[in-house]
């Protein structure tokens, strides 16, 4: 019974192996998510001081109810620079200069956008949720090693002191980011936003949508229903499967060398990366759609058939719409795969610096698993948490996306 | 151009409006040989189809026209000039005559961007012209033809047929134009570089081309040890290796335990779960780790005196094997749930235990399947840029240790695209010498992979 | 007459549905017992139960006991790879492994450790095929696939797989169906002459075969034990009306 007792412990180990493995696999997708939404979390919050300030109706050289148009034209540096003065009398000039540092660099476009909004602060004082700098902002979500001797930090002891008495008189809180979904690229983590590279994807990814599904379905159509079995559908199958495995890099190589070189289309552009993208998703979908169709039952054609249809009726009135369901699950699949792709789209150049949201498809843009890219490559800290954010959204969406999906499929599978 | 696509396609609803009203007139006389939505379709399609075309045309022959026509009206300007600083001419009063102005243009340059707007304008309307001439004719054809014993439907489901026909000759085209765009600016590339020295070089150094301006006569001794692949190859194959051994085992072992062992529930979590992992953008793992994993890496081989580069093959390598492992399982997945249960109750008929069935019955009767997976999970970890990219280095080291900086084919084809040369640099074309290598590999792994799995499933039919 | 296998009161369930009705059997030492019936009365689940098969499906309930040689083969003291050595089957597709016709037969003896020496293998191997019938025909082609046999031959490949490991009992689930009339008398006239050595149970579609082949015949119908006694009698006068309609094919 020994030998028997071996085989059984031989048994009981290679079970554990299998769990061990499946419990790493699992353990590597629970890593993966606390790291990325831990770091990312903060992002969406922004860290500002509760400054007052007086709007000196002269200082800025306004006239009573100024318009909007004025206020913009009007330079804050002397209102800005009046009232450090006075929150910060017992501190040197050369002191205060670095007690500014501790706020956003841009701080005057925040007060003029806020007396836009609250034109009847004019000529009051009242206190301003000022965003802070990346550093403070940093520092108060805890990222910051405080031990770390002068020299080597981004934030001098002056500046420390000033923090900490400013977290002691409670001037200091954490606000909803909005400028993090509404704003563009830019050089300072504390206004970079992912507005522009949503965009940018959207775009992208309705091009990839408009061009691969049409053309993907009447392909499969023609390949399931019409084609007569030949060397040319073979050579059409052979091609399609390998598409499916190709790199997406050689896809990006493609569009460099045929869309931009040859037919001279705008480059960075969202139209581009939307073609290149179709390229990639055609086989997906056709493979999606061929398999869709084949489940369709001969008996529905027999059918439409007997009762007098053309072949492309019963195509299209009847074998098409009930393939539609897997068809899109599988459109579906390939979509959310195409919106993560940073690769191709890199070759053909939508990994510019994009400040502005792109209005039309035609207008440099980069999509957000680039963007995400090229935050990654700042070593700001403030980068890292912006861009963990944006992975947040991003997996986010494909979540959903794919929610979307699996409902999809339960909810139209095999009804017949 | 956004307008003159929506011109056209009113244009082309307009004729279907009118081509169906006239069938509906006739039909009050006598009996239509198909339905009167058949006859505004025709109509429809006559209409869109030239059009489309002509605008295709104009569309691709504008760049062209515009080049040939400006080469003429500057022609006494151009002709000292030499070929870049042409272009560069030309993309200064292109980009001109969008507004992106310095305010210290000269004469010439403010004469040659207002040329360039003329032309558009005059572009533009003949475009819209063509449109209206070839939508005038389309109508005036199809007028003809409407006739109540004229069988439309039939003509309109040819057309169809033929269109749906020539879609799924795209698949085709895309093939042909990787092949055509990579094959042809590596011969470009070719002509600065040996074949052989790229191919069997053992030097990377691409940074010595760019002392070369397109203009001067090229030396090409010093390019010859320039564009080895071998190291890249190295590195490619050593992050690949690294990532089998973190996919290859979890995988397969995480598919048997699902496939075999596993409770329902348990599998029904697990296997969504495991699949997460495959919708991950790899733009994400790579941040994780270049952020997370390549530290971790480096310091750990500082606690054992070990002297890790913080761009080590093996963060990269580790990184993509988690990415890899829900490929391998599901493929192993399937490939063992296709072995038929007769097999297995075989065995178990024989006294086995189930770690025996699966090793020495299920395991190789399904081999030819999982070397497919395999080779299928390779092809992708070969073919993966952006993890390398953002994790492993840009310096070539042809090295089996995976505790060195190393680069790969991938990351050097990125390299060479974004940076600031410009395109005729054997710097940069290296890039479509390195993506037709790269196409070539997996071409060939996938037509391995796909040959041994279609054998296997042959075996069970 | 020795009882070797006897069930009590045996109740079989799949999740709801009870495929087996307190059926009370025994089978005696080197006889063969034929289990008849129409489709779906239960016979191949019986069959499973006998070697435990069942244990692989996951909603198979089995309530009642069945003994060998007097132990429950569902006590804790009984392990079932232990079990299955001792009780062999052979089933009804012909499902030898993609190996070679050695390695098939060497299977059985070497996960069970009956021997690592190979020429004590080879002779194994040798005598197991010889018992089947099969040896001559296979004897200078040893490396082959399995796979590669005929029907028949893959057959009693699957039969001297299961001998080699020295069963007391041979379990055969309607081993002939899926063969040609030829190779099935082929394996008749083998189970005449394994049952010399080994106590078979053969389920059958075929009332031929049964009255061909068997000792006792046992009629199940519905998942209910009918009838069971000895062949010759079951086929000639049986005591039940049902095995009667049954036997003159008024249903089946």
């Amino acid at each position: 019974m020994t030998n028997l007792a071996k085989r059984k412990k031989a048994e009981l180990r290679f079970k554990f192996y299998g769990i061990f493995s499946v419990f790493l696999s699992l353990l590597f997708v629970a890593i993966l998510m606390q790291n990325i939404f831990s770091a990312g979390i903060g992002g969406f919050y922004k860290t500002v001081f509760v400054t007052s300030i007086h709007f000196d109706q002269n200082l800025l050289n306004l006239e009573d109810n100024p318009s909007e148009e004025q206020i913009k034209k009007s330079s804050f540096r002397k209102l800005i620079k009046y009232n450090f003065n006075e929150l910060f009398k017992e501190y040197s000039k050369d002191e205060i200069k670095q007690i500014k540092k501790l706020f956003y660099r841009k701080i005057d476009i925040e007060l003029k956008n806020f007396l836009i909004n609250n034109p009847e602060f004019l000529n009051q004082t009242t206190n301003v949720d000022l965003t802070t700098s990346t550093h403070i902002d940093q520092i108060h979500k805890g990222n910051f090693d405080r031990t770390v001797p002068e020299k080597q930090r981004s934030v001098n002891n002056l500046q420390l002191n000033i923090y900490d008495k400013f977290i002691d008189e409670k001037k200091v809180k954490k606000v909803w980011n909005s400028t993090y979904f509404t704003s563009g690229d830019s050089r300072d983590p504390e206004s970079a936003g992912v507005a522009s590279s949503v965009m940018g994807s959207v775009f992208t990814i309705l091009i990839c949508f408009l061009l691969s599904f049409p053309i993907a379905i009447f392909a499969s159509i023609y390949l399931e229903e019409f084609a007569k079995r030949g060397k040319m559908t073979d050579l059409i199958e052979i091609n399609i499967n390998n598409l499916a495995a190709v790199p997406s890099i050689i896809f990006g190589l493609l569009g460099l060398g045929i869309l931009l070189n040859f037919f001279g289309l705008p480059r960075s552009t969202a139209l581009v990366g939307g073609i290149v993208l179709s390229f990639m998703t055609l086989p997906t979908i056709i493979v999606a759609c061929r398999s869709s169709l084949r489940a369709v039952p001969p008996s529905i054609r027999e059918a439409a058939l007997a009762l007098g249809a053309t072949k492309n009726q019963v195509v299209f009135h009847h074998v098409l719409p009930l393939a539609m369901p897997g068809t899109l699950t599988g459109t579906i699949i390939g979509l959310a795969r195409a919106i993560g792709e940073t690769a191709p789209l890199l070759m053909i150049g939508m990994v510019a610096f994009i400040m502005d949201i792109p209005s039309n498809p035609l207008e440099p843009a980069v999509g957000m698993p680039a963007q995400i890219y090229l935050w990654s490559e700042s070593s700001e800290r403030g980068f890292i948490e912006k861009t963990s954010s944006a992975i947040i959204l991003l997996l986010m969406f494909l979540i959903v996306v794919n929610f979307v999906s699996v409902y999809f499929r339960k909810k139209y599978e095999k009804k017949w | 151009m956004f307008y003159s696509v929506l011109t056209l396609f009113v244009l082309s609803f307009i004729g279907f409006y009118l081509g169906k009203r006239k069938s509906i007139k006739l039909s009050q006389n006598s009996k239509l040989a198909s339905l009167p939505s058949y006859y505004g379709y025709l109509a429809m399609l006559y209409i869109l189809i030239p059009t489309l075309f002509a605008w295709l045309f104009l569309l691709v022959g504008e760049n062209f026209i515009l080049e040939k026509y400006l080469t003429m009206v500057l022609k006494d300007f151009l002709i000292p000039m030499n070929e870049s600083e042409i272009q560069l001419f030309f993309i200064k009063i292109k980009n001109l005559s969008e507004g992106a102005s310095f305010g210290n243009e000269t004469d010439i340059e403010l004469f040659g961007a207002q040329k360039i707007i003329d032309f558009k304008n005059l572009f533009l309307s003949s475009t819209y012209f063509v449109i209206f001439l070839v939508t005038a004719l389309a109508l005036y054809l199809v007028n003809k033809k409407i006739s109540p014993a004229f069988k439309s439907q039939r003509h309109v489901e040819k057309i169809v047929n033929l269109f749906i026909q020539l879609c799924s000759y795209i698949a085709i085209l895309i093939t042909v134009g990787i092949f055509l765009s990579l094959v042809f600016e590596t011969i470009n590339f070719f002509g600065y570089v040996n074949p052989l020295d790229f191919l069997f070089g053992l030097n990377w150094n691409p940074n010595r081309a760019f002392v070369i301006d397109s203009s001067d006569v090229i030396d090409k001794d010093i390019l010859k040890d320039a564009f080895g692949i071998i190291p890249l190859m190295g590195g490619t194959l050593l992050v690949a290796f690294l990532a089998m051994l973190v996919s290859i085992p979890l995988g397969l072992m995480s598919a048997i335990y699902l496939a075999e062992y596993a409770p329902r529930k348990i599998r029904d979590i697990s296997k969504p779960v495991i699949e997460i992992l495959a919708g991950i953008p790899t733009v994400v793992y790579g941040f994780f780790a270049a952020l997370v994993v390549a530290p971790k890496i480096a310091d750990l081989g500082q606690y054992f005196g070990l002297d890790v580069s913080s761009e080590s093959a093996l963060a990269a390598g580790l990184t993509m094997g988690v990415m890899i492992i829900p490929f391998v399982s599901s493929l192993s997945d399937d490939v063992i749930g296709a072995v038929p249960q007769s097999l297995r109750d075989g065995s178990y008929a024989l006294g086995a235990t189930k770690s025996e069935t699966i090793i020495k019955v299920i395991l190789p009767s399904a081999l030819p399947g999982i070397i497919g997976s395999f080779l299928l999970a390779i092809s992708r970890a070969i073919g993966e840029t952006m993890i390398v990219v953002m994790a492993a280095s840009l310096q070539a080291n042809l090295t089996i240790n995976p505790l060195e900086p190393t680069t790969t084919i991938t990351t050097q084809i990125v390299t060479a695209l974004t940076g600031d040369t410009e395109f005729d640099n054997p710097k940069t074309l290296v890039a479509f010498a390195l993506g037709l290598t790269l196409f070539f590999a997996t071409l060939l792994l996938n037509y391995f992979a796909l040959r041994t799995v279609k054998k296997y499933r042959e075996q069970y039919d | 007459m020795v009882n070797t296998i006897i069930t009590k009161n045996l109740n079989v369930y799949y999740g709801d549905k009870q495929a087996i009705n307190d059926i009370s059997l025994h089978f005696l030492k080197n006889k063969v017992t034929a289990l008849i019936g129409p489709s779906g009365c239960g016979k191949s689940t019986f069959l499973r139960c006998i070697n435990r098969m069942n244990d692989v499906i996951d909603i198979c309930r089995v309530e009642g006991t069945i003994s060998l040689n007097g132990l429950d083969i569902y006590s804790k003291e009984i392990e079932v790879e232990h079990l299955r050595e001792k009780i062999g089957m052979v089933f009804q597709k012909p499902n030898p492994f993609p190996k070679s016709i050695y390695d098939n037969v060497a299977y059985g003896p070497r996960i069970h450790g009956i021997t690592d020496k190979k020429d004590e293998m080879d002779l194994i191997v040798e005598t197991s095929l010889k018992k089947a019938g099969l040896y001559a025909e296979v004897k200078d082609r040893l490396d082959d696939m399995g796979t590669s046999l005929s029907g028949g031959q893959q057959q009693r490949l699957c039969i001297a797989r299961a001998i080699a490991i020295k069963p007391e009992v041979i379990l055969m689930d309607e081993p002939c169906s899926a063969l040609d009339p030829i190779a099935t008398s082929i394996i008749e006239e083998l189970i005449t002459d394994l049952k010399k050595s080994y106590t078979i149970i053969i389920v059958t579609h075929s009332m031929q075969q049964a009255a061909r082949v068997s000792d006792k015949t046992a009629f199940f119908h519905l998942g209910n034990l009918i009838e069971e006694g000895d062949t010759s009698k079951i086929f000639t006068k049986p005591d039940h009306q049902k095995t009667n309609d049954y036997i003159t094919g008024r249903f089946g």
